[in-house]
């Protein structure tokens, strides 16, 4: 449930985020303010393993936020579900577990900062896969995706190394 | 006794029956004068009622018993802007808030939001006015450039003449308004907040800035909710404390200013 001061400050993110320039960043839907899908893309068009892929963030706040990080997370589509036609996967990133919880400081309780907004974490997000070139899940991603039962944000991550 | 009607009283409001809980609480005002709870508690269900002028009142009496008295100034705040009072409950929310802030009171933030709003309803009372007196003279003028239009057409049965009058009229009531437009450019001007002005955490027009040691300011009340959480500055994540915060005179005049000529800012 959004509280007042989250409900707020969403009003005002998102006028901006619908008219937003930042490139390979869609906002698809936020029909409430507890819960918005972005699409993203990494623009460099001879980047590997995601050069052509959309992706889509699944972004859902509590009444708490921006004071409290948004929940973030990858999640999957059905091509028929979207407006290209085209299927979301998982990206492949030794941060990112194949059923879509994201190890970023920056979303986790002690690295988030309210100063941050849906559209500077989508930025984030889309560097971190920019960055990357490992074809690879983190370590232990085929325990952890069937043994974890806590929502994203609860999950205490160690982190283990600079840019995780 | 009188604990005992005002128990009464908030099981009453509680539940929703605020006129019950009314009677209850002047029920113990009666036994004891001077208890200072069943005034604000009292005003609290007369403001749940939309009895404003009493509402008024009991923050009144209750203000007198104990001056720092947060509730009842916020109460009071908000009776005076419902009674078309801006002026008024500009004070009392400002009261409000710096009690809060002294008090370290949890509803601070709803106070400064008070502010924000008694200075919005300021600035439309002044805008209404200043609109309604350009309009009158811009109607008298329009009256008038109309009357000459139609005596002038009247002097004549030429169609074409007539049709030149009328063509000649409308253009004169045209430029009139062009004229008016141009005498009041805060009027044409496209409205937009400066982004100084923003807190950065809630994107709420300030009131109170307070500024950090990395140079960035935030909204008293916004910073301070995050400090709870952790006690770090947003922007460089540096170690920051409630202690280290400093208010930002400068830029609250600045917000101040803005508002009185831009009071629609408040919902930017």
């Amino acid at each position: 449930m959004a509280g007042a001061f989250a409900s707020r400050r969403l009003q005002r993110e998102l006028p901006k985020l619908q008219a937003t320039t930042s490139p390979g960043i869609k906002l698809v839907s936020a029909t409430d303010l507890q819960e918005w899908l972005i699409d993203i893309q990494v623009m460099d068009s001879a980047h590997p393993l995601y050069a052509g892929q959309t992706y889509r963030l699944r972004f859902r706040f509590s009444g708490k936020y921006p004071i409290e990080a948004p929940e973030v997370m990858f999640i999957r589509a059905t091509a028929a579900s979207c407006w290209d036609q085209k299927p979301r996967s998982i990206p492949m990133h030794p941060h990112i577990y194949s059923n879509g919880i994201i190890c970023l400081d920056l979303l986790d309780k002690a690295g988030w900062s309210p100063v941050q907004n849906v559209e500077s974490v989508s930025m984030s997000l889309q560097s971190m896969l920019a960055g990357n070139y490992k074809n690879e899940r983190p370590e232990g991603d085929e325990v952890f995706v069937r043994t974890n039962t806590q929502r994203p944000r609860d999950v205490n991550f160690e982190f283990h190394d600079d840019d995780c | 006794m009188a604990t005992l009607f005002k128990t009464e009283g908030n099981k009453a409001f509680e539940a929703g029956n605020y006129e019950d809980a009314v009677s209850w609480y002047t029920r113990g005002i009666s036994k004891d004068p001077t208890f200072v709870n069943l005034y604000t508690n009292r005003a609290m269900a007369r403001f749940k009622l939309e009895a404003w002028e009493d509402c008024l009142n009991d923050c009144l009496q209750a203000i007198e018993l104990k001056p720092q008295n947060f509730k009842a100034y916020f109460y009071l705040a908000q009776a005076q802007l419902n009674l078309k009072h801006p002026n008024e409950a500009l004070s009392s929310a400002s009261t409000a808030y710096e009690i809060g802030v002294s008090t370290a009171d949890a509803s601070t933030a709803k106070a400064c939001e008070l502010v924000l709003n008694a200075k919005r309803a300021k600035w439309e009372t002044a805008e209404r006015a200043r609109l309604r007196q350009r309009n009158e003279m811009l109607r008298e003028l329009e009256d008038a450039i109309e009357k000459a239009g139609f005596d002038q057409s009247h002097q004549t049965v030429n169609p074409f003449e007539i049709h030149e009058i009328e063509e000649a009229t409308k253009q004169k009531v045209q430029e009139l308004y062009s004229l008016f437009a141009l005498a009041d450019p805060a009027n044409m001007q496209r409205r937009q907040v400066p982004d100084y002005m923003v807190d950065q955490i809630s994107f709420a027009f300030m009131h109170d800035p307070v500024i950090t040691k990395s140079g960035q300011s935030y909204e008293r009340t916004t910073i301070e909710a995050h400090l709870k959480v952790s006690q770090t500055d947003p922007l460089t994540r540096e170690p920051l404390s409630r202690a280290e915060l400093r208010p930002n005179l400068a830029l609250k005049q600045a917000c101040t200013e803005f508002l009185e000529s831009n009071g629609w800012a408040v919902d930017w």
